[in-house]
């Protein structure tokens, strides 16, 4: 029972899973909550309203501005996340940015052909010349055969969960709005009674 | 006329499909090969992506027109997916779930495995399991383990041994040899010949990593501090053949 008062907290997904996971907790959640801390000493911090605190503030943009794949110039490595090998080729992905596409046919010389700038892009898999991502909410098909050339040859709206909450743990912030567009970053900022935790 | 062109044109490409350069720098028509923190796999026609709570499946067998056929409906908590024999290891903070794809279309599930809530990739190789135990934050109830699962059953994967670790996430195998990646505390590589009796070959504590893909006898390593690649032809040392840093 505890358990599960706590893992709700990770998992807000839909619309109305979030409702009902995201907000403050109710009486009986909290004393779910004091269980926890008997259990284990560990409680999450600052779960009661209490003026200004630094929290998390999402960043919008609107939805049509992120669903879009664009060719780059190779561009430095800074978040590398998943990776991926497709015959003499080295996807990695950026994370939530796109993928660099490396020349990995002399894996002592990789060499960064292109970046293909991906909004909200973690993911791919590659069979023949075709490559699939996710674009923010979107699964987008991209034929790869003309590096300078790529095209997207379909786009399935809708496919993922829109994201509601930051990566980070342990954190309060302001509940995220789909009317407001995509969430293409979370920022520090100082926060009047938000009404996320996770 | 028409006849010469096109004998002529399939000459051009015939030749074009015999120089090397162009078979190093174009993609062949096969399907490529993920990580262990995955969450798109490609099985034959079929592209399998898993978010959260559900394993979405797409037709690809017109490869640039992915049609979306069927959503399965998985415990919350779903983070990874493998494919292994026809079947599909998914990895989920309550334990690895096994989908056979009978029915490519549509996953059934044949068992599960359920272990203490955590975060964990899984890979697989001839009759065993390796499923990273991962803790998140201080008040998440993980703990830091590597399993290992028999499952020479299918429907029945047994835990046949555990082994602690520091902060386990993505992991790799290839033949005898089982790469580990443990978040800031770096990469273990282990000789995986007897799976219930591994013995650690070597540690890089420098590396900070998160996934691993051992390929051609060449370990691929991504992280916090960039791409690594090592060849691992003597399986005893590792040869550190490329970085890429983080700019």
């Amino acid at each position: 029972m505890v358990l599960n008062q706590v893992t709700l907290y990770d998992f807000p997904i839909t619309n109305q899973v979030m409702k009902h996971t995201l907000q403050l907790p109710s009486l009986t959640q909290i004393g779910s909550l004091l269980g926890l801390v008997a259990l284990t000493g560990c409680y999450p911090q600052n779960t009661e309203p209490s003026g200004p605190v630094q929290g998390l503030r999402p960043v919008y943009a609107p939805m049509e501005t992120v669903r879009k794949v664009e060719i780059l110039p190779p561009q430095p490595l800074k978040q590398p996340g998943k990776i991926y090998v497709k015959d003499a080729f080295l996807f990695i992905n950026e994370q939530n940015k796109g993928l660099h596409v490396v020349n990995n046919v002399n894996p002592e010389k990789p060499v960064k052909l292109a970046f293909i700038a991906i909004p909200g892009n973690t993911d791919m898999a590659v069979k023949g010349s075709i490559l699939y991502a996710n674009n923010i909410t979107d699964l987008v098909a991209l034929d790869i055969s003309n590096l300078q050339q790529i095209q997207v040859t379909k786009r399935l709206e809708n496919m993922f969960p829109y994201i509601a909450y930051p990566a980070e743990r342990g954190v309060r912030f302001e509940c995220a709005d789909p009317s407001k567009g995509v969430v293409i970053r979370w920022e520090q900022a100082q926060l009047t009674n938000p009404k996320c935790y996770r | 006329m028409k006849k010469q062109l096109l004998f002529l044109l399939t000459i051009v490409a015939l030749l074009a499909g015999c120089s090397t350069d162009a078979a190093k720098d174009s993609v062949g028509p096969g399907t490529g090969t993920g990580g262990s923190m995955a969450r798109f796999t490609i099985i034959g026609n079929y592209l399998y992506v898993v978010n959260h709570a559900n394993l979405v499946v797409y037709d690809i067998a017109q490869i640039n027109t992915p049609v979306n056929v069927n959503k399965v409906a998985l415990d919350a908590g779903v983070e990874t997916i493998f494919p292994f024999r026809n079947h599909l290891m998914i990895g989920t903070q309550t334990g690895m779930l096994v989908y056979n794809l009978n029915d490519p279309a549509k996953p059934q599930m044949t068992s599960r495995y359920s272990h203490i809530l955590s975060c964990d990739p899984v890979v697989a190789q001839g009759s065993y399991a390796y499923v990273t135990l991962r803790s998140g934050t201080a008040c998440r109830n993980g703990a830091n383990l590597l399993d290992i699962l028999d499952i020479s059953n299918m429907a029945a994967p047994r835990l046949v041994k555990s082994y602690p670790m520091s902060n386990p996430h993505g992991l790799g195998i290839d033949g005898n040899l089982l790469f580990v990646t443990e978040g800031d505390f770096g990469l273990k590589v282990f000789d995986a010949t007897n799976p219930t009796d591994l013995k650690l070959v070597e540690t890089f504590r420098d590396i900070r990593s998160f996934d691993v893909i051992p390929i051609n006898k060449v370990l691929i390593v991504t992280g916090k501090d960039g791409i690594y690649q090592y060849s691992y032809s003597d399986p005893t040392k590792l040869k550190l053949l490329s970085h890429l840093p983080v700019e």
